[in-house]
């Protein structure tokens, strides 16, 4: 399966990016295919292509603010959780992804 | 109720603070390195001024602002671009009436409800369809949020605020250390999360109003993590019991440097390893640093940047005991919660059982 996704929390520092490595991470375990672009304090990083996101399957924004570029993902499913919940469980989730797909 | 679970309301906040922190930071030390070197703020450019004036008179601009940029930013949040117009009237709006930052927040979210509100109601024939977002709705969002400021929520608010600043201000001295452990275990306990960022608005709230301390309490704590695990590590060389491997100790020289500035997210790595006894160390030093601060009084002038607040504080004493005593007390805690580690032992990476989480906030469209 190919994942895109956004991960941004408050600060911008520390979550943010946790999360990202925590997504891929439980991402590539599982064998999928996973993009996180990161909307820190930063500006945005490793920012999605427009192949990818028409590739996706599902579309994962682990936030805790309003993100940037939402409109991309027209009639795609989207899964959003704040980023707390992908830095302690991130394996549960990808299946949770998973299921939505299915 | 299901609307407005869509809409949102703490998400919004978190927007508005993710704005301005870096906006707080920069004027908070544009304003402190300016006050030191004797600025003042500039009246009248044409009367000349000094170097040190510009720094302080950029930082007043930068924190005076806060109420327009916190309601913007809320209102962009909640409605989008057409947010903006509304979400920055109306933060003139709440400065201008004297409601500050709190004034902001209300207006915020009563700007962008408005413009949602407005763009779900409002039905216009086809030739109006490039009038509604050009005319209608700005005018119409920036003029009933406004009427709202002024007529409906003004006054409540300044009441509001006159109470919490006339109650704080005659606290005695154990509701004064209860309250500091309060503040202190609230904003230190999720490291910079979502806890410590809700903390963080309330006592900024009180900072606009004049009241230091509570948000030195912030400030104190978001320290005594990275200063106690420091600390853990000295005493722990001492006593021979080391508790960090070896990757930690490589965090902790990272995280240090960080706590220094007052960013607490440095010790996440070493934090994650062992929740439960960092979380319990965490908070106990946050309990008493923050308890001292409040009942010796450290007030810092400026919301934010660890270390670079002390010179603005009047007692600048009271800040760095309570530091020192709140990062000892974490790390004493967390050397007798923790076993002995090899500190040279390679590390081995161990697969945790996830623990199941709730998936009510999870969203699905």
């Amino acid at each position: 399966m190919k994942i895109v996704g956004i991960a941004a929390c408050t600060a911008g520092i520390a979550h943010t990016y946790i999360a990202k490595e925590k997504l891929i991470q439980a991402g590539i375990d599982r064998g999928h295919d996973i993009h996180i672009e990161t909307q820190g304090l930063a500006g945005t990083q490793d920012g999605l292509t427009q192949q990818q996101i028409d590739e996706a399957d599902v579309v994962i924004i682990a936030a805790d603010i309003k993100v940037n570029g939402r409109d991309r993902f027209k009639n795609k499913k989207i899964v959003e959780v704040p980023t707390g919940l992908v830095v302690k469980s991130p394996n549960k989730l990808v299946e949770k992804l998973e299921e939505v797909k299915a | 109720m299901e609307k407005v679970k869509q809409i949102g309301f703490k998400k919004h906040l978190m927007t508005a603070i993710s704005f301005f922190l870096p906006i707080i930071v920069a004027s908070g030390f544009l304003l402190a390195i300016g006050n030191m070197m004797g600025g003042a703020s500039i009246e009248n450019f044409r009367d000349g001024f000094s170097f040190a004036d510009t720094m302080t008179t950029m930082g007043g601009y930068g924190l005076g602002f806060l109420p327009m940029i916190v309601s913007t930013a809320i209102a962009y949040s909640i409605a989008d671009k057409p947010g903006i117009a509304p979400g920055l009237i109306v933060g003139f709006v709440a400065h201008g009436i004297g409601t500050g930052f709190l004034g902001g927040v209300v207006g915020g979210y009563v700007a962008g409800y408005i413009v949602v509100l407005l763009m779900a109601i409002i039905k216009v024939p086809k030739w109006m369809d490039g009038l509604l977002p050009t005319l209608v709705l700005p005018f119409l969002s920036s003029f009933i949020a406004g009427m709202v400021m002024y007529y409906v929520v003004g006054t409540p608010i300044i009441w509001f605020t006159d109470l919490i600043t006339a109650y704080l201000g005659n606290l005695n001295t154990s509701s004064l250390f209860l309250y500091g452990a309060i503040i202190g275990v609230l904003a230190s306990i999720d490291y910079g999360g979502a806890i410590n960022k809700v903390v963080f608005a309330f006592v900024f709230a009180l900072f606009s109003e004049g009241i230091y301390e509570p948000i030195t309490v912030l400030i104190l704590v978001s320290m005594t993590t990275p200063f106690g695990l420091t600390m853990a590590y000295f005493i722990g060389k001492l006593i021979k019991k080391n508790i960090f491997n070896k990757q930690e100790i490589e965090t902790l020289k990272t995280a240090f440097p960080m706590g220094i500035c007052q960013i607490t997210e440095g010790c996440f790595p070493i934090v994650l390893n062992d929740l439960v006894r960092n979380v319990i160390a965490t908070g106990v030093g946050g309990a008493i640093g923050g308890g001292l601060s409040m009942l010796w009084g450290a007030d810092s002038h400026i919301p934010a940047s660890g270390m670079f607040a002390i010179p603005t504080m009047t007692r600048p004493w009271a800040f760095v005991a309570a530091l020192l005593i709140g990062s000892l007390a974490t790390a004493i805690t967390i050397l007798l919660l923790k076993k002995r580690v090899d500190p040279n032992a390679e590390v081995v990476a161990v697969e945790k059982e996830e623990e199941d989480v709730s998936w009510d906030d999870l969203k699905i469209s």
